[in-house]
């Protein structure tokens, strides 16, 4: 369950920031973009890839919010799971009203 | 449709249950058995084609440059004789617009081909499934390796499987580079130890991507990442051709004799054999009907077929069919004359539209672009008759590569005037030069604050000596300071 929430974070952000990469770069060229006033000092191979990273850490802090608003009322109430079918390890597995609060 | 037999241990998916699923994705790890037949052999077909581009292409030389090289160091695409720039995104755009119609127009027509055959995650997840089928053996062989403990055999096997996946990933990650930056000096860089770090990091970045799609992750890939695998089912009609299991031909299922009269003991002509479920790569069992984890790559058509052809049945229990064919029992040349039906036609002709529209338009390009910036330096000079003063900078990309003389002039108001540095202004092939010129006008003949004017850059073209000169004309405004 943590990869796959790890995935639904990290692979749609990483479609959106190779299509933001590449608009974003056709129209500006890395050599001519402003920092604070003056111009990236950076080869264009260093600035297009840190400007992708950056793109990919935006949408994945937009992913993760999306997955963390996504929990509906029965998962943060109660665990939806009956207490046997919780993972191995999980403190509450006992416990049949238990929440992840 | 018949409520789907249970298969076995072999079956793979199917024992979990379904909510159980959806929360916590126990993978369970698929062993997919090789199958030969036609299909396979496309595949194949495919696998060698896609590659031998993908790993050849950045080899070849053309104009005594790389021939596809998306120079990103330099922001110019090179396509054989075409050179791209920045300007020219309309042109990507356009191809994406033709990639995604040949998907609607293929997914229409047979349903998931692209996923099947020709999907860089199925090309290499077969590439890697030989690998491993060649160091571990077949699947019974695998799943056995798998259970033992390790073992100083197992530790070997292991070690070879990843080894050799990791140096193609590598290879794979290298190629992918070597698209961005030119190749050979990429080849020279990493035998002598020299490769740039932004370069070593994309080669892993690609190769840990591909090792990890392809041997680790393989139809989860499909399964869960992939947004085509979610939607391509709106595409599909009654017509579209699937992968179908013939229920009616082949239930109620058991297994028999060779020799037995099942239709006497009631059985229909699936043996259940569960050959279908163990070929299938995303480990779904197509007897269930269609589903979105299909990917269509009929393995289980071959499989399937194998049997039929043991027990001496026809073969095509599972087979390409559509929809209606299945309701209907169209023969094979009614289902071929479905696929000529209007959807597809229009497809096909807006497919055919834009494909002459892009190509038209990339044939009349002309080879020479003007960007004009107006700089801040406007003056007002004189006393009795003032004249008004305008800097620009005309930066002139010659997209071609040849070099080119360029003049250029100006118009739009009585008696404007234009001094740049010499003229003709020489620009190299593929090459771009700012060129910063002032413009004067007299002050009597201008009646707005700021008025339209036009540059006009011609050059002449070297390679064709009678022809009309390359002309470009880009508007610009003159202001009164």
């Amino acid at each position: 369950m943590r990869l796959q929430r790890l995935i639904w974070v990290l692979w749609p952000s990483f479609i959106a920031a190779g299509v933001a990469e590449a608009l974003f770069f056709t129209i500006f060229d890395p050599e001519e973009l402003p920092f604070f006033g003056t111009i990236v000092g950076a080869s264009r191979i260093t600035t297009y890839s840190v400007g992708f990273f950056l793109f990919w850490a935006f949408a994945a802090f937009s992913s993760s919010l999306t997955c963390f608003f996504q929990r509906g009322s029965a998962e943060l109430n109660r665990c939806p799971l009956p207490p046997t079918a919780r993972p191995l390890g999980c403190p509450k597995r006992s416990d049949e009203n238990a929440s992840c609060r | 449709m018949d409520t789907p037999v249970k298969v076995g241990a072999a079956g793979g998916a199917g024992a979990l249950d379904p909510g159980e699923q959806t929360l916590y994705e126990v993978r369970r790890k698929l062993y997919p058995r090789a199958v030969q037949g036609r299909f396979a052999a496309w595949r194949w077909t495919f696998v060698l084609l896609t590659q031998l581009v993908f790993y050849g292409g950045p080899w070849l030389t053309w104009n005594g440059r790389q021939a596809v090289l998306f120079d990103l160091v330099s922001r110019k695409f090179y396509i054989f004789g075409l050179v791209f720039w920045p300007q020219d995104i309309v042109y990507l755009t356009v191809l994406l617009i033709i990639s995604a119609y040949s998907l609607f127009l293929f997914t229409a027509v047979a349903g998931r081909l692209w996923c099947g055959f020709a999907c860089p995650q199925t090309v290499y997840t077969e590439m890697f499934m030989w690998i491993e089928r060649k160091v571990e053996g077949d699947r019974l062989a695998r799943m056995r390796l798998d259970a033992q403990p390790l073992s100083a055999r197992k530790l070997r096997l292991k070690a070879a499987k990843h080894g050799l996946w990791i140096a193609l990933a590598l290879w794979t990650g290298f190629s992918f580079v070597g698209y961005f930056t030119p190749i050979k000096a990429l080849g020279h860089e990493v035998l002598s130890l020299g490769l740039g770090p932004w370069e070593t990091f994309w080669v892993l970045f690609y190769g840990f991507a591909t090792y990890g799609n392809a041997g680790w992750m393989r139809e989860q890939v499909c399964k869960y990442m992939c947004p085509y695998a979610r939607f391509q089912s709106v595409m599909f009609d009654p017509d579209t051709l699937i992968i179908t299991y013939d229920s009616a031909r082949g239930d109620p299922r058991g297994s028999r004799a060779r020799s037995v009269d099942y239709k006497a003991k009631g059985l229909g002509e699936c043996v259940d054999c569960s050959i279908c479920v163990q070929v299938c790569p995303t480990g779904i069992d197509i007897r269930d009907g269609l589903q979105y984890e299909c990917i269509g790559c009929a393995a289980c058509i071959d499989g399937c077929n194998q049997v039929m052809d043991k027990m001496g049945y026809p073969r095509g229990l599972i087979r390409y069919s559509t929809e209606k064919a299945m309701a209907g029992h169209y023969t094979a040349d009614r289902i071929l004359k479905r696929i000529f039906r209007p959807r597809v036609i229009v497809y096909t002709a807006i497919l055919w539209l834009i494909i002459l529209a892009a190509g038209i338009t990339l044939y009349h390009r002309v080879p020479l672009k003007v960007d004009v910036i107006r700089d801040r330096g406007n003056v007002m000079r004189g006393g009795d008759d003032p004249e008004v003063q305008n800097v620009y900078r005309l930066q002139i990309m010659n997209t071609q590569e040849v070099p080119r003389e360029v003049s250029i002039a100006v118009s739009g108001v009585d008696g404007i005037s234009l001094e740049a540095e010499h003229q003709p202004i020489h620009i190299g092939p593929a090459s771009s030069r700012v060129v910063a010129v002032r413009v004067e006008a007299p002050r009597a003949s201008i009646r707005e604050k700021s008025t339209p004017i036009v540059f006009t850059v011609e050059a002449a073209d070297p390679s064709h000596p009678g022809a009309l000169p390359l002309k470009v004309a880009e508007k610009a405004t003159l202001v009164i300071p």
